[in-house]
């Protein structure tokens, strides 16, 4: 096999989230408009490891796309060995402000997948000042958890190995199986109680339910992409958000799932790049209006 | 409604199938436990021992003691079992979720081994009955 070095660079940047200082990891490529990458639950940045790699997309855009703490190559913060992981909207909104800022981004683009996805509407909704517009993948107001999240936490059995097994189910079946694996890989490496905190806010937090009606698409648009085989965030949870924000474009992708930047890069690019253009489609003159 | 047809059938070429796949065997090597798979109104007793499916009991049964139940109509699971099912049928949580199926019993036996049970459980996937 040829080697090759590919162009994605990773670096660290260091900020400070309510009392907490991260060392947060982040992955950078590409030339243009800044889009921010945000991964799923249980996961890390290596889901974004095909859109990075892809040239018809690194041409004009420069992605940058980080660990949130806890999750990849981000440590947790000091003193986590006693702390119970529970990330919440608030902390999560912070951590991706922080970073932005710190990384002297203006107005990116934000494209974030399930808890991801979740966020941005959030902060399309109360922090759209920050950006220029947003690509929620995955991405709804709000469901009930059809799992027991403590399944993944537990000192008898191999949370990260019970949490592949179960968001397995959230992936197409007309996945390739090297990309499916590799997905899983990422939330059998997920440290202990991690998912588990990731899904404490997905499942519980629905303060976005009442927020979707003040979100100004005319000023940051709005695109929500869902997979067809996507169980989480299921195909009619995604139209239910989409018909609650004016002016949103949906998009319901054939053969994908619930992680579709990383299960089946092939099938997703035809749609991110609908994505892209979408929430191109106003003027940056009129997002400072 | 309809029972499945040569369902025992399936699930003996499924049962052969763990033999030929040394990772399953290894990955339910802690898994000695006797299931239900209920199929429309057909109950099957599936016990393992060490990943492997030494005995296969059908019902009805009120005295067989089972960990856990995979319950499922006939239909769904017959479209689980096709190589590329449509969206909530690719999954026994898809079955759950839509009302084609239910999970009860000691949960937990079965998320502990949740790999092992849905590759056993593909199996009929792959050895092409219909």
């Amino acid at each position: 096999m040829k080697s090759s070095i590919e162009p994605i660079v990773g670096r660290y940047v260091n900020v400070t989230v309510g009392n907490a200082r991260q060392r947060i990891y982040f992955e950078e490529v590409g030339q243009g408009r800044p889009v921010v990458c945000l991964h799923t639950a249980g996961a890390d940045t290596r889901q974004w490891r095909s859109v990075l790699n892809d040239e018809a997309f690194t041409r004009s855009h420069r992605f940058i796309a980080f660990d949130m703490p806890w999750h990849g190559k981000s440590l947790p913060p000091e003193g986590f060995e006693t702390e119970e992981y529970l990330l919440s909207t608030e902390t999560y909104m912070e951590t991706v402000l922080a970073f932005c800022r710190a990384a002297g981004l203006e107005k990116p683009l934000l494209a974030g997948c399930s808890m991801g996805g979740r966020i941005a509407l959030q902060l399309a909704a109360l922090h759209p000042e920050s950006f220029s517009g947003f690509i929620a993948i995955e991405a709804s107001d709000f469901q009930p958890a059809w799992y027991d999240i403590d399944w993944f936490h537990r000192p008898d059995a191999h949370g990260g190995e019970m949490g592949a097994a179960l968001v397995s189910a959230n992936i197409a079946p007309q996945a390739p199986d090297a990309e499916r694996w590799t997905t899983l890989w990422m939330f059998m490496q997920s440290g202990p109680g991690v998912f588990r905190g990731d899904l404490s806010f997905y499942t519980s937090d629905d303060s976005l339910v009442g927020r979707l009606g003040s979100i100004d698409t005319r000023r940051t648009p709005v695109h929500i992409m869902c997979g067809e085989y996507d169980m989480t965030c299921a195909p009619e949870d995604a139209q239910r958000t989409a018909a609650a924000i004016k002016g949103s474009t949906l998009a319901i992708m054939k053969d994908l799932g619930h992680f579709p930047m990383s299960e089946n890069p092939a099938a997703f690019r035809v749609y991110f790049k609908e994505a892209l253009e979408r929430v191109t489609r106003v003027p940056v003159r009129l997002m400072d209006a | 409604m309809p029972r499945v047809r040569n369902l025992r059938q399936r699930l003996d070429d499924m049962a052969a199938a763990l033999e030929r796949r040394p990772h399953l065997l290894r990955l339910g090597r802690l898994f000695n436990e006797t299931i239900l798979i209920e199929v429309d109104q057909d109950e099957f007793y599936l016990t393992f021992e060490k990943g492997r499916v030494v005995e296969i009991k059908e019902g009805p049964s009120k005295k067989l003691p089972w960990r856990f139940a995979l319950r499922a109509k006939g239909d769904a699971l017959l479209e689980f079992w096709q190589p590329l099912p449509k969206p909530g049928f690719h999954d026994i949580f898809g079955l759950v979720k839509y009302g084609n199926g239910s999970i009860d019993g000691d949960i937990l036996t079965l998320v502990k081994n949740l790999r092992y049970f849905k590759e056993f459980m593909a199996l009929g996937r792959k050895e092409g009955f219909s």
